[in-house]
């Protein structure tokens, strides 16, 4: 106790001179994300839900006295521009932390980086799991989560026994399909068909042919987002198939803009706009507020930006400095009340959460199907 | 069986249609059109405004032929004329002329995907089996793309004036054919025939910026592979359209995806003029 009362004397000496020496200068909060490439769909949208929790922030009166502010970098959704984003944010920009939605390949060019500059970082995409740094935090969902209630679902309501997998061959398709592979074989399941199309293939027909006549009870895919997976699911509908079926790369968004083939596919997610809460309402209607015609719909990607912001926000308040060390303990205590509800980042680094099975219906609205409460990310980071 | 039968047959149409445009091309130009992969692109987008637009979806093909048309004229005119002693300088030209018509997209509609509401859905019973409609009509699509541009080649003026400058360039000018002409013609129709397909290609496939892409490399396969004869681009389409097919079946549809570059490379190994008749 002792030992725990000098620390906090010194850390809030150290704050107290830090904050004397820079009472105005803005905590720089970076945000490397894809405005070119892959992620240039849904980088927009990103980067404006961080700007409202941003704005939100200072019109509180800011964090410890100072104002925050928002450096975005493009990280190209790759690997070379993550690296040049993480090293200009860091050590040009002198960035306190790093929030960011970004893609597998970019967010591990980082790693190295953001050793070397010794700040936080929160992740706020959802990925393949897996993935762990000291300073490295994710509040968004892992296989271990998005997989089983698809599954649980399929079991429960159409006795399902055996299933056909069909993914992107890429690390993302490919690790998703292999947890659910291994998930259905635990629950007594059967997968008769796993199949992959290369990243730019268009023509799905042999695949398709193979499901058909594999006579599977239900179909679960998992492609690269945007293109692969219209084309999959078009021309998924065009071959007859017909079995229940759920896509694991499909957001809302998305969905309803397919349309009508997108009708009956089932989704999996952390968030979708239809969430009956007062925190969910009132961030919609910021969201509106703030940015009027040119709103981005929020999604699956923007709103764990917007929540990975307000955790950052919660451990510097915590901690009363920006100090890293400080912060790193504060992120896996403190709790953020957002759209997606009550987030702690408790487990190995990752946060349980709650799991929205959806469905598309007539017109591309998604109906709610069933929730699942606080699911576990698992064992991500055993040794952290 | 039947269904891979049918996914053979259906893959070599597509194969034919998203090639034909470029083959018409390098058969009387003896260049290859890299920006074939953004002529798709600009097909696709054309389908996309023709729906907008609130034509009906019969009509969305053949206006996206006619944009491809004006365009590829446009291109012809402004840049490739140019090019014409030095093939090497046009590939980098074309290829460029590939990028801006990209970015132009971009710049229009931006990067994200579109949609174009399939003008048939469901299947149909063929042989013993349920098929995809749309791939079913592929293929008379494709059949008869064929034998209009057959019919153009072999029973009009103008097809007679592309055979003499094929044959013998200086010839032909020298018998008062306009061969800047046929040039400019030629080219116009084979970026149409490319935004043809980009606009039949949209029931199948999203409407993004880059979705002609994937098509250009096996397009230039098949094209090398059939000397700029179409009979033989028809030929090559069906043996190696129906070879990825059953890789694909077999061996997974990344194998399948190497099929036509691995194949065509070996067909041209063991016989120079590759499917065209020596």
């Amino acid at each position: 106790m002792k030992h725990r009362k000098s620390t906090m004397f010194l850390a809030a000496s150290a704050a107290f001179l830090a904050g004397a020496a820079q009472a105005d200068d803005p905590i720089k909060i970076g945000v490397p994300v894809g405005l070119s490439g892959a992620n240039s769909v849904v980088a927009p949208s990103v980067v404006q839900s961080a700007e409202l929790a941003v704005a939100q922030i200072n019109e509180a009166g800011g964090l410890l006295g100072r104002p925050v502010e928002l450096v975005v970098a493009d990280d190209g959704s790759g690997a070379a521009g993550a690296q040049r984003a993480f090293d200009s944010l860091i050590f040009s920009d002198q960035v306190d932390a790093l929030i960011s939605m970004q893609t597998s390949a970019a967010r591990n060019a980082g790693l190295p980086i953001l050793s070397r500059g010794n700040v936080p970082y929160i992740y706020t995409s959802f990925y393949e799991g897996g993935s762990c740094h000291p300073n490295m935090f994710v509040n968004a969902w892992v296989p271990e989560q998005q997989v089983p209630p698809v599954v649980d679902h399929f079991q429960a309501e159409y006795g399902a026994e055996t299933y056909f997998l069909i993914g992107s061959d890429y690390s993302f398709g490919r690790g998703m399909l292999e947890f659910t592979r291994e998930y259905i074989e635990a629950g007594g399941g059967e997968v008769v068909g796993e199949e992959y199309l290369p990243m730019d293939g268009t023509d799905w027909a042999p695949i398709l042919s193979n499901l058909r006549s594999s006579g599977a009870d239900a179909v679960i895919t998992s492609t690269a987002g945007g293109a692969p997976n219209v084309t999959l699911t078009r021309q998924m509908r065009g071959s007859g198939v017909d079995i229940p079926y759920a896509n694991l790369a499909v957001d809302e968004g998305t969905a309803g803009d397919m349309g009508d083939v997108a009708t009956g596919i089932y989704i999996s997610a952390s968030y979708i706009t239809g969430i009956e809460s007062d925190a969910n309402a009132a961030f919609l209607a910021a969201m509106a507020e703030h940015f009027g015609d040119d709103l981005s719909t929020p999604n699956e990607l923007s709103v764990p930006q917007y929540e990975g912001i307000l955790a950052y926000a919660a451990a510097v308040e915590a901690n009363g400095s920006t100090e890293t060390a400080g912060i790193i303990e504060a992120l896996a205590e403190v709790s953020v009340d957002g759209p997606r509800g009550t987030i702690v980042m408790d487990h190995q680094r990752h946060a349980p959460l709650t799991m929205y099975l959806g469905r598309v219906v007539d017109g591309g609205d998604v109906e709610l199907v069933t929730e699942f409460d606080a699911v576990s990310p698992g064992e991500q980071c055993p040794d952290l | 069986m039947a269904n891979l039968l049918l996914d053979m047959i259906t893959t070599s149409a597509i194969l034919f249609l998203t090639s034909a445009g470029l083959l018409v091309v390098f058969g009387v130009m003896k260049i290859i059109n890299f920006a074939h992969a953004a002529f798709i692109t600009v097909g696709g987008y054309a389908a996309f405004v023709a729906h907008e637009i609130g034509l009906p979806p019969l009509l969305a093909p053949l206006f996206a032929f006619a944009v491809g048309a004006a365009l590829g004229a446009v291109a012809e005119w402004v840049i490739v004329r140019r090019l014409y002693a030095r093939p090497l300088d046009a590939i980098l030209a074309t290829w460029g002329l590939g990028l801006i018509l990209g970015q132009l997209v971009v710049l229009g509609f931006g990067r994200g995907v579109q949609f174009v509401p399939p003008p048939v859905q469901g299947t149909v019973a063929v042989l013993d089996t349920e098929y995809s409609l749309y791939r079913m009509l592929l293929i008379l699509i494709a059949i008869a793309v064929a034998i209009c541009f057959t019919a153009l080649l072999n029973g009009t003026r103008l097809g007679l004036s592309t055979r003499a400058v094929i044959m013998n360039e200086e010839l032909a000018q020298g018998l008062g054919i306009n061969s800047s002409r046929v040039r400019l013609i030629t080219f116009a129709i084979g970026c149409a025939l490319a935004a043809l397909a980009g606009a039949l290609l949209t029931p199948l496939t999203s409407v993004d910026p880059l979705m002609g892409l994937p098509y250009l490399i096996g397009a230039f396969m098949l094209v090398m592979v059939s000397s700029g004869s179409l009979p033989a681009l028809a030929v090559a389409c069906v043996v190696l359209g129906g070879l990825q097919a059953i890789i694909s079946t077999y061996f997974g549809s990344v194998l399948g995806g190497l099929t036509i570059a691995v194949f065509a490379a070996i067909a041209l190994r063991l016989r120079p003029e590759g499917f065209a008749r020596a």
